[in-house]
């Protein structure tokens, strides 16, 4: 444990060197403020804003749209993958309709779902959930269709009726890429929650953000970046340190 | 992307591939025709075909489109020049290794668009703030690629040319550069997705023309036949783009054993 956390430490060092660097700089004027507020203050900025409680509406909010979305794709997703990989003609219908969403870049789409759902929550959702359902179809057909066929054979041998190897046999195979497919939907929902608050919204980190920036208020803005930065990357670890406990039993995820 | 189904090739494959999309597409027309949906917000596919090949006639895409085309190259070109340096400096330098590898592998899930809003306080409104965000953006995947492409190279290589006194720094060159070029290359198919990702979004959000600009005015007059059209001119850019890239890689990467 303690060579883990030597090795966290130094891990940590570059960063904190970094932030030092940035204050240090600051300091001596070097920086104008103009261009960056000395780190202290983003830092006091961000103490400030958590303590205000006026973080956590916007968190909710933002936090809310991406895992409405998030969700909604991995169950789709996984259920279209693995119908895509078990039944031939589900496959023909969904491929090249995939292939033709695959190159889309999906922000893009922000503006015509809010002609299409109107400009609130539920046209970002909606977004959030196309762009993340991709690599999770992807994912989850790739990880069914390379099942090992002796697995197959062997539980029908059993008797396994086709549905049952389905949830049985077929997804728990599968499951290593898909944990890596949902992993990669996890950092799209944030980038196209984040885009699409920029564009258009009242409330959330996005706009948070952006109207600190437009007021000139930088240290409250870099504050917000700071905390999105964090969110995310403890959204991924959180989701990596899930993977480690349930699926211990695959050698998964092992940084 | 899923690989294309190979039990039929020919043309029974091309028409398996074209029917579902062509089924989708008839619904569609057939729906809004009859009107069932309001066509002001869900127009035919046909016409929205018919404003795409307008924009191109009378001319109103190739600004936007080269503004777009030309900002991801620039960022995507500079992430190269940069971060292909640094990520053999990583491979093969402890203390560069040390300093960079967790700033990078730290940084390369977070949402750098975050950044829009500092970038065009820092580089202004215009071509330099959105160059700049892709420049960023496109880096993380390319030194990261890089790296674990030189930290790859077997030392087998190393060895012999240092036996024949290669240098350092030429070593760098002649040596983990073309051994981690396949690497690099799977880089730069990343970045290249993401330098069109990055630019639209930052049009869409900060102006200064583009096909994103192109984009959100059409939202904004609800001219949804040219929001389309412009949709469709990004995609098939990022595609053009993407598949560019991999083009060029077979034939830089020819002479690459066990690479497709």
């Amino acid at each position: 444990m303690s060579a883990r956390l030597a090795l966290g430490l130094s891990r940590l060092a570059p960063l904190l060197l970094l932030l030092a660097a940035w204050q240090a700089a600051s300091a001596a004027g070097l920086l104008p403020r103009r261009v960056l507020p000395p780190f202290a203050e983003v830092a006091a900025a961000l103490w400030a804003l958590i303590a205000s409680g006026e973080l956590w509406p916007h968190t909710v909010a933002s936090l809310t749209r991406a895992g409405i979305g998030f969700a909604v794709a991995v169950a789709a997703g996984i259920a279209l993958g693995l119908l895509m990989a078990r039944i031939r003609s589900v496959q023909r219908a969904v491929e090249p309709i995939l292939l033709l969403v695959y190159p889309v870049p999906k922000p893009a789409l922000i503006p015509l779902f809010m002609i299409w759902l109107g400009i609130g929550d539920f046209s970002k959702i909606t977004v959030i959930a196309l762009a993340c359902l991709v690599p999770v179809v992807i994912a989850t057909f790739n990880g069914a269709r390379g099942v090992d066929e002796f697995l197959l054979w062997s539980a029908r041998a059993r008797g396994t009726s086709e549905r049952a190897l389905l949830w049985r046999v077929v997804l728990p195979a599968a499951l290593p890429q898909i944990a890596a497919g949902v992993r990669t939907a996890i950092a799209v929902a944030i980038i196209v929650l984040v885009s699409s608050e920029f564009i258009s919204s009242d409330a959330g980190l996005g706009f948070l953000i952006f109207s600190y920036g437009g007021v000139g208020a930088d240290d409250a803005m870099l504050a917000v970046v700071i905390f999105l930065a964090l969110l995310g990357y403890f959204l991924d670890r959180a989701y990596v340190g899930l993977l480690r406990r349930y699926m211990a039993w695959h050698a998964f995820a092992q940084h | 992307m899923p690989s294309p189904s190979t039990e039929r090739e020919g043309l029974g494959a091309l028409a398996n591939r074209v029917v579902p999309v062509a089924l989708v597409l008839l619904a569609w027309e057939l729906v809004t025709r009859a009107h069932w949906v309001n066509p002001y917000v869900f127009p035919p596919v046909t016409e929205i075909l018919l404003r795409w090949g307008r924009l191109f006639v009378d001319g109103t895409v190739y600004l936007p489109l080269w503004d777009t085309l030309w900002r991801s190259l620039a960022g995507l070109g500079a992430a190269i020049a940069v971060g292909v340096p640094l990520g053999l400096l990583m491979g093969r330098v402890r203390w560069a290794e040390w300093f960079f590898q967790p700033l990078f592998s730290f940084g390369f899930p977070l949402p750098k668009i975050a950044l829009i809003p500092l970038y065009v306080h820092w580089f202004g409104l215009f071509h330099l703030s959105k160059v700049m965000l892709i420049f960023t953006d496109c880096l993380f995947p390319i030194v990261l690629f890089t790296y674990h492409g030189a930290k790859g190279v077997s030392p087998v290589y190393v060895w012999s040319a240092q036996s024949r006194g290669t240098g350092r720094v030429r070593m760098l060159w002649r040596v983990v550069l073309p051994l981690s070029a396949a690497s690099i290359y799977d880089g730069v198919q990343v970045a290249v997705v993401v330098a069109v990702l990055v630019a639209v979004v930052s049009e869409m959000v900060s102006g200064g023309g583009g096909l994103g600009q192109l984009m959100i005015r059409a939202y904004r007059y609800g001219d949804v036949n040219t929001a389309f059209a412009a949709l469709l001119t990004i995609s098939v850019l990022g595609f053009a783009l993407y598949k560019a890239a991999a083009w060029l890689r077979e034939r830089l990467l020819f002479w690459h054993v066990g690479e497709a």
